[in-house]
């Protein structure tokens, strides 16, 4: 008994063995409890389904939602055709960030292509932009009016309509968010590409393997762990992906499992969108054991990187000039032409007709007397904008503090603890918000922090209910980026402080975080920028009062007052990007270090 | 017929010069040591040859056949060169187990199935690494990827093969057996090594000629005693040898026909030089370059000093002696029983002391130090 007590003492004299203890339990309700109250709403009758179900009462259990999904008259409506609409947007979009990302990162990391620079930050903007911000744009240019409505800026200055598949549907959901993603797969891959040891390479040549070998035998199998993890990233994002898909699919009514589980949620059956959330989980937890399956195994990645200095360079030669300009034009097509067109769609009083009478500021400054647009003034002097943007900075910023911190702590913890039980335990916790659809969350939230726990209070309308969703959401960015910077100082580093008799918390304030400040910082800053520029987490979440600038956006892009929205959107982009520069610039952070380069 | 020649090879990285107008021939069937300090150029020179750097200027042949020169733009890939290359870190693919990590070259040149596996097979025997052959690199010790590295590149069998400090990151012990074993392996392909290393006991135990560098100049290229006893200047002689040689400086007082009488910590001695290459003049600043071997203690001495410290490795104590404002190095066979502070009489024993020139370092001859 003496034994086990001073066995347990001594755990917990270790600051990590604390932190992973307290973090995990913390971890348990902000990420598993939820799942679990997630299950039990798809077994529950709702307030809204009392009429359906005949002769139920409130929470009785029930399967009706599980029938209604999968066995009933109307689930190839609700729920096949989404699901396998999900599957081919999710499919085509890993695809397309997967061939344009690692493009690039080849082209920038292996050959001798000009504006190197300009195209390695210019392709970090679709990522900082919100993700419907690609969406947007397309439905800017390209609209037809087959669908009603007014035409696109391409078709003004072309006389050319597009059709409809190539306006609306799958094949532009696919493109935007395919490209939206296309930094992870740059990223990921890139960072392995530069890493790599020239020398295995090298000692392919030497035996006689072509370049073409070489390529296919040595440096695509190497990459493939960081090609899977792209796959892993992005299928699970694109798959739970709703705004892109309001965007280009409402107007030919193109459903996916997001789509059909907000209106559920939101309309006379949430019980078949909780169903739908379990599934969209169980999908996603799966794609995270196949990855852990394939990279887990026997061969380990861990000898890859070692001297790189020389590696070879591939020679364009005299396709040099001609891949470097069509590199540039793609990159600037996907980063500046969209701000370009919301910012034109902005000014633009009656859509479609693009002549410079028709232009106009008061969508920016107009005052709100105005008859038109139901009396709102222009977004930098409306009341409903400052609100929001404010709601939105608050939001942001608090759940960044709390993501950012509780990374920074279970990065120290899952680093210092490596290999452990409880360590894997934490780690696999807090990368599990990943995989969770953010509408799917945000509902699980709602149901549970609208009731009172005992002295916990309901936090309904309030903006902690976004701030707490929020901070979970987007652990994952954090802990990530907290262990990479834990992992690269050696644990020498503390111990020597430890012998002085430093304690732990100024081994943590005044050693750990300034050696690796830039990449902590990072861990706040990708959740400060993911949470300015959500939606689909935020959009049950919210009430009027505590209404963000992506709420917003949608509102009035669901009133048709398009100049609206692209004014906002243009606002939240200029935000992002300004503050990611002004941080990058301060402190050496950068969003790619959250994500693993 | 030499098999590989270096000529007025030079490169340059930026405006730091790398290798510095090396000329360099290596026979057939010899096994060369690239010798210096870290940053020397050393693995340049071997990448040089390899075809994996290009040279700023110079010509390159490898076996009678010109495959690189600057001047005729000629540049043979590495494939086309035949060399096998042995990597500081194996470079094994991690993806590939070690049957395929060895086969992937013999693949690459059509080989049918039947004779890969043959040769694996040998080879696998070779490097008694049978056991191992479909397991994956990550789950073999250093020791074994290293043999799987060498099994690797003698595959393809070329007769030429580059070894980029392959055993520098073995312990002791196990790289002790792998000298053992390149040197086995050396005579049984019967093919030409040329070694990287900055452990100048490796180089002088396994080669036939070293070559020694610093700062990308070539200092010497001799035979391993030849650079131990007739070093070429002093960095050539402090850089071999352990415990490094004395390097004692000298004044020259007085030049005869066959002796130079020298004044050194107070001492006037006699010089007799036995073969040496230039002139010396009266009042000369000199070095003497003096083995700790070649110090013996002894009551019949001829110098005077006081025992600094003792160290006892049981085959051989090195003993550290203080004469004058010198502190000597002397290494006595046997374990001997001094105290410090001890009082004892020392000499210069052998005709192997060599004179070098303090201005440029340069050996000027080599002799024995008597009583005037």
């Amino acid at each position: 008994m003496k034994a086990f007590v001073y066995s347990i003492r001594n755990y917990f004299s270790k600051p990590q063995n604390v932190i992973l203890v307290v973090l995990s339990v913390l971890l348990f309700f902000m990420t598993l409890l939820p799942l679990v109250s997630l299950v039990r709403e798809t077994f529950i009758v709702h307030p809204a389904e009392l009429p359906v179900i005949k002769g139920s009462k409130l929470n009785d259990f029930t399967l009706y939602h599980w029938k209604k999904v999968f066995a009933d008259k109307s689930s190839s409506t609700i729920f096949y055709r989404p699901i396998k609409n999900s599957f081919i947007i999710s499919i085509g979009s890993s695809a397309t960030a997967l061939i344009t990302g690692g493009l690039l990162a080849w082209l920038i990391t292996r050959t001798d292509m000009k504006y190197k620079r300009l195209v390695s930050s210019l392709i970090m903007l679709p990522y900082m932009m919100p993700s419907w911000t690609l969406a947007l744009a397309w439905r800017n240019i390209f609209r037809n009016s087959y669908s009603g409505g007014s035409i696109g800026l391409f078709t003004a200055l072309t006389g050319i309509e597009m059709p409809n598949w190539f306006c609306y549907g799958a094949f532009p959901i696919i493109i935007a968010l395919g490209i939206h993603y296309a930094p992870f797969a740059y990223i990921l891959i890139g960072s392995v590409l530069r890493n790599m040891d020239a020398n295995l390479e090298e000692a392919a040549q030497l035996l006689h393997a072509s370049r073409f070998k070489i390529l296919t035998k040595v440096t695509f199998p190497i990459t493939l762990p960081a090609i899977l993890s792209t796959i892993l990233l992005v299928f699970s994002s694109s798959f739970g992906s709703y705004a892109v898909i309001i965007f280009l699919g409402s107007a030919t009514k193109y459903q996916v499992l997001t789509t059909q589980m907000f209106s559920k949620l939101n309309g006379t059956n949430p019980g078949v969108g909780y169903v739908m959330s379990v599934i969209m989980i169980t999908i996603g937890v799966s794609i995270l054991m196949f990855n852990q399956f394939i990279t887990g195994t026997r061969k380990s990645y861990t000898t890859v990187t070692g001297k790189s200095g020389n590696i070879s360079v591939l020679r364009l030669k005299k396709w040099r000039g001609m891949i470097s300009w069509l590199v540039l034009i793609f990159v600037l097509l996907v980063a500046v032409v969209p701000l370009i067109s919301f910012a034109v769609e902005s000014i633009t009083d009656v859509p479609g007709v693009y002549t410079l009478d028709n232009f106009t500021l008061r969508y920016w400054i107009g005052a709100a007397e105005r008859n038109a647009n139901n009396g709102e003034a222009g977004i930098l002097r409306n009341p409903n904008v400052w609100s929001a943007l404010w709601n939105t900075m608050k939001v942001s910023f608090i759940a960044a503090f709390i993501a950012g911190t509780i990374g920074v702590l279970c990065g120290y913890a899952t680093a210092k603890a490596k290999g452990t039980k409880m360590a894997t335990l934490l780690t696999n916790l807090a990368f599990f918000p990943y995989l969770m659809p953010s509408l799917a969350f945000g509902a699980t939230y709602l149901a549970m922090l609208s009731k009172q726990y005992g002295p916990i209070p309901s936090f309904y309308g309030t903006i902690w209910m976004l701030v707490i969703a929020g901070s979970a959401k987007y652990l994952p960015f954090a802990s990530r980026s907290g262990y990479n910077a834990m992992m690269q100082i050696g644990n020498s580093i503390e111990e020597a402080a430890v012998i002085m008799g430093v304690p732990w918390w100024k081994r943590m304030t005044k050693i750990i975080f300034p050696i690796q400040k830039s990449s902590f910082i990072s861990g706040y800053l990708l959740p400060f920028i993911s949470s300015m520029r959500e939606y689909s987490l935020y959009a049950l979440l919210c009430v009027p009062a505590t209404r963000v600038l992506t709420t917003l956006l949608y509102a009035y892009n669901e009133r048709g007052i398009d100049q609206y929205a692209n004014a906002i959107n243009l606002l939240i982009i200029i935000i992002v990007v300004l503050v990611n520069l002004i941080i990058n610039k301060v402190t050496g952070a950068s969003i790619d270090r959250g994500i693993g380069g | 017929m030499p098999e590989i020649i270096l000529e007025n090879v030079t490169k340059r990285f930026g405006k730091s010069i790398a290798v510095n107008n090396v000329n360099l021939e290596i026979s057939d069937r010899s096994f060369i040591s690239l010798l210096g300090p870290s940053g020397c150029g050393k693995t340049t020179i071997l990448r040089m040859v390899a075809g994996l750097e290009t040279p700023t200027s110079g010509n390159i042949y490898i076996d009678g056949k010109l495959v690189f020169s600057s001047e005729k733009g000629i540049n043979v890939s590495p494939a086309k060169r035949g060399v096998g290359f042995l990597f500081q870190n194996y470079a094994l693919w991690p993806h590939m187990t070690v049957y395929k990590n060895i086969a992937f070259g013999l693949e690459n040149l059509k080989w049918s199935k039947r004779d890969i596996r043959a040769r694996v097979d040998e080879l696998l025997k070779m490097l008694k690494i049978e056991e191992y052959e479909s397991r994956y690199p990550s789950e073999l010790s250093g020791g074994q990827q290293q043999r799987v590295a060498i099994a690797r590149t003698l595959a393809t069998g070329s007769k030429i093969l580059f070894l980029d400090e392959p055993l520098s990151n073995l312990d002791a012990k196990l790289r002790n057996d792998m000298r053992v074993e390149l040197k086995r392996l050396h005579e049984e392909t019967d093919s030409t090594f040329v070694y990287v290393t900055h452990d100048q006991l490796e180089a002088m135990t396994l080669s036939t000629k070293i070559c020694l560098l610093n700062k990308g100049v070539l200092q010497q290229y001799a035979s391993p005693l030849d650079i131990y006893n007739k070093p070429a200047n002093t960095f050539v002689a402090d850089f071999v040898g352990n415990p490094s040689t004395n390097l004692v400086d000298a004044t020259v007082l007085d030049v005869d026909d066959d002796k130079i009488a020298l004044e050194f910590c107070g001492n006037t001695l006699a010089f007799v030089p036995k073969d040496s290459e230039g002139r010396l003049q009266t009042g000369q600043k000199v070095i003497l370059g003096v083995r700790p071997e070649l110090i013996s203690v002894s009551e019949n001495g001829i110098m005077d000093g006081e025992i600094y410290s003792i160290l006892p490795s049981g085959m051989e104590t090195v003993l550290k002696i203080e004469a004058g404002d010198l502190l000597l190095t002397a290494v006595i066979f046997g374990s001997v029983d001094y105290k410090v502070h001890q009082k004892i009489k020392f000499s210069f024993i052998t005709s192997r002391i060599v004179l070098f020139d303090k201005a440029d370092g340069k050996k000027i001859a080599i002799g024995s130090i008597q009583n005037m």
